[in-house]
């Protein structure tokens, strides 16, 4: 049992990882705060299912087709009702939390409820790993959450694009003046952050079935993710992801499933009490710097 | 002076004669006008007269029809309301089956009340009772608004959750409204109605409870224990009231006592979507048989995982996403090998009780899909007949005589023969000629579901998966 726990705690680390990549991108390092982004993970899970049962393409043009239109749906919110409320902190929290809570609740109301709602995996399957079953599904997830990291640090550290995004979070005034428009750098990074939503929602619902209220529980645990390993790291995101993944794990195999739930919530507060801005945050409170 | 000038045929005279002339006319017309006015403010007194008198006409006959109901003058429909969570499958397909019965008898006449006929109008309302964080006094004002608002004679199907119905029941013993409850299970409804049976008497159950299901899952456990060996059980149930209350007789009552070894037990809150600890802790532990208890449309992602895992136990419970012949085609075919618990026949066909069959097809037929739910439709459709018969026998739609013609009930159905007990549960059994029954089925590699239990109804043996393996 402990070796599953330790393969299985691994997985979930990545999965948690995958979901809070995008978020990390708009809200750590473009300081866009995204609070729809567990909505836009489930409008590409549903998007990708009517594509692929109603107009019967192909699954992986399916999948395409819903990553661009997440990234699309991000572009169009920051222009049409973030580009008001840029700097307005509060304001986007709530105004985006709106968005998010409309596109979800839509869903329900068009009666996307039920178990039929799933999505096929890549690769039908399992590997025994020393005793330990893990399906193809769980792998390919391992694989995509180490591609995207890989190509995130290199995007953000290396690109025009991804400097660009850091510099307006550091100090938008000074970015602008070096010529960097904002707006649009902006708009790049909420759209962006969608289309990684996209990506996780694309690899890891197949894993389950897709429900209205699994956007509430992305949204929750992108969240503690990011507020644990620190707005604006990485490098944060990463090991917070395996820290919360592990925790998880370990109190659903040996507490109980019930206090799972609890989990993420928990470390957002410890974190806010003992290290207010995350363990590898850069924007240290106050309180921190004296 | 005036009256000496006025007289004479001078000139002043004449002025004077023309200046009361003129003043006549404005006498005259001031006293039209004054005859005018008084005309008007007569005729004008009379309106106001007039429209207080209808104002008042209207309120007495207002206040008449406030009084229509209890009064007991003749209804021209029976107004059958169904309060549920209706965005649910079960709920869903309860409401279905119901407009199918609804339809089937206002096709034929309607229902005899007294000399005439009356048809049946369904009234309906999303209490949403089921979906995770709605509170139940949000859930009960549904009830409570469709009482009062649509004057219900009667309620079919009722809460989801069994939280809901305890807490409902004041409300339909306050309105006193006969309800076929079809959903919620937890027996404690009727230990609550046993110890105020005449406050809770308009509370009907035409469903299983959780007993008689835990009646069904103890057969299948004996069966298993007789064909294989098995004695490991692993438990995995939902964190509602029904399940939990199942999970602990059948703990209690039969693996306690039957010899069976308890190797764990996993609750999971309604929402869950990740049950790998559970399976890796069934096959560490040894579990021959995992018993699931689950209405969740997420649980399906349970045998998803049961099958990736290879967890050498065999599924036998009850998975709500499982019971409907979309199963196969949603969950890729990964659950050849589960058995799967029907609460009430009907729901599936039964190749040895024509009635279930013939439900079950009408259903496809009117609706160009099949049943998907396990529980819910059957004692639903089930329920309205219950009531028309009631009626019929009552001659009257008063609530407390249905009531009484409703404990009566003796009738075959497409569940079976439908009786109720002293506490106003329906009868279950293993015998559709004697009793409402239940089954439980098993997925072949092919995609089809057969009935394995009870053997009154059973089309073939069990088969395990290839990678369980027997204990004898």
């Amino acid at each position: 049992m402990f070796l599953g726990t330790l393969i299985y705690g691994f997985i979930n680390g990545v999965i948690l990882a995958l979901v809070a990549m995008g978020f990390n991108l708009t809200f750590g390092i473009s300081g866009v705060a995204n609070f729809s982004y567990g909505a836009i993970y489930i409008f590409a899970g549903f998007l990708t299912w009517t594509i692929f049962h109603t107009l019967a393409l192909p699954y992986i043009l399916a999948c395409v087709l819903s990553i661009i239109c997440a990234a699309l749906l991000g572009a169009l919110m920051y222009r049409f009702v973030l580009l008001r409320l840029r700097g307005m902190v509060v304001s986007e929290v709530i105004a985006t939390f709106a968005i998010g809570l409309a596109i979800l609740e839509a869903f329900r109301y068009m009666g996307f409820i039920g178990f039929k709602y799933t999505l096929p995996v890549f690769w039908d399957g399992s590997v025994d790993l020393w005793g330990v079953y893990v399906d193809y599904q769980r792998l390919a997830i391992v694989g995509i959450g180490l591609l995207l990291t890989v190509f995130l640090y290199f995007f953000i550290h290396h690109t025009r694009i991804g400097l660009a995004f850091r510099g307006i979070a550091q100090d938008e005034q000074t970015a602008l003046s070096l010529g960097i428009h904002s707006d649009w750098i902006a708009t790049l990074s909420v759209a962006f952050g969608a289309g990684l939503s996209a990506i996780a929602a694309v690899a890891i619902l197949p894993l389950g079935t897709i429900s209205v209220g699994g956007g509430y529980d992305v949204l929750v645990n992108a969240l503690a993710v990011c507020i644990v390993g620190g707005l604006g790291s990485a490098i944060g995101v990463v090991l917070a992801s395996f820290l919360i993944g592990y925790a998880q794990m370990i109190t659903s195999t040996y507490l109980g499933a019930s206090w799972v739930m609890i989990v993420s919530l928990v470390a957002i507060l410890i974190i806010l009490v003992i290290k207010p801005s995350g363990l590898f945050g850069k924007q240290k409170e106050l309180e921190e710097r004296i | 002076m005036i009256n000496c000038i006025l007289h004479t045929k001078t000139r002043a005279g004449a002025q004077e004669r023309g200046a009361i002339r003129v003043s006549l006319r404005r006498v005259g017309r001031v006293g039209i006008k004054f005859r005018e006015f008084n005309l008007l403010a007569f005729k004008e007194g009379f309106v106001m007269k007039g429209r207080a008198t209808r104002l008042i006409l209207v309120i007495a006959l207002g206040f008449l029809a406030l009084l229509w109901g209890p009064l007991g003058f003749a209804a021209d429909k029976i107004v059958l309301g169904v309060p549920t969570s209706l965005t649910f499958l079960e709920g869903e397909e309860s409401l279905k089956a119901v407009q199918l019965a609804v339809s089937e008898i206002n096709a034929k006449g309607g229902v005899k009340v007294g000399d005439g006929m009356l048809q049946i109008q369904v009234e309906t309302i999303d209490i949403r009772d089921a979906a995770p964080g709605v509170p139940v006094p949000e859930a009960l004002l549904g009830l409570e608004k469709i009482i009062l608002e649509k004057k219900v004679n009667a309620i079919v199907v009722g809460p989801f959750r069994s939280e809901a119905l305890m807490a409902g029941m004041d409300i339909i013993a306050k309105y006193k409204v006969p309800m076929l409850g079809t959903i919620a299970m937890s027996p404690a409804s009727q230990k609550k109605l046993m110890e105020a049976p005449d406050k809770y008497k308009y509370i009907f159950r035409v469903c299983l409870n959780a007993k008689y299901f835990v009646g069904y899952l103890i057969g299948t456990m004996k069966y298993l224990n007789e064909q294989f060996g098995f004695n490991k059980v692993f438990i995995m149930n939902q964190d509602v009231a029904w399940a939990r209350a199942t999970a602990d007789i059948m703990i209690k009552n039969f693996f306690a006592k039957a010899g069976w070894e308890v190797i764990g037990q996993e609750t999971y809150p309604t929402g869950s979507s990740d049950f790998s600890a559970g399976l890796m802790k069934a096959k560490t532990k040894g579990a021959q048989v995992i018993l699931p208890v689950f209405d969740m449309p997420q649980s399906g992602i349970l045998v998803k995982q049961w099958n990736g895992m290879r967890a050498p136990a065999l599924i036998a419970g009850f998975i709500s996403p499982l019971a409907g012949p979309g199963a196969w085609q949603t969950f890729e075919g990964k659950i050849g090998g589960a058995m799967n618990a029907i609460f009430e026949l009907g729901n599936i066909p039964a190749s040895k009780y024509p009635p279930a069959t013939k439900f079950y097809e009408a259903y496809e037929k009117k609706y160009g899909k099949p049943i998907e739910s396990g529980h819910g439709p059957a004692p639903a459709y089930e329920s309205v007949y219950l009531l028309a018969a009631a009626i019929e026998r009552a001659g009257s739609l008063d609530a407390d005589k249905i009531v009484d013609e409703l404990k009566k009930s003796d009738q075959q159905g497409v569940m079976g023969q439908i009786k109720f007990d002293e506490s106003n549960q329906v009868i279950y059994g293993n015998d559709p000629q004697k009793e409402a029954i239940g089954c439980v089925y098993q997925w072949t590699n092919d995609g089809k579901r057969v009935i394995v239990f009870p053997s009154s109804v059973a089309e073939a043996s069990i088969e395990l998966p290839d990678f369980v393996k027997s204990a004898k």
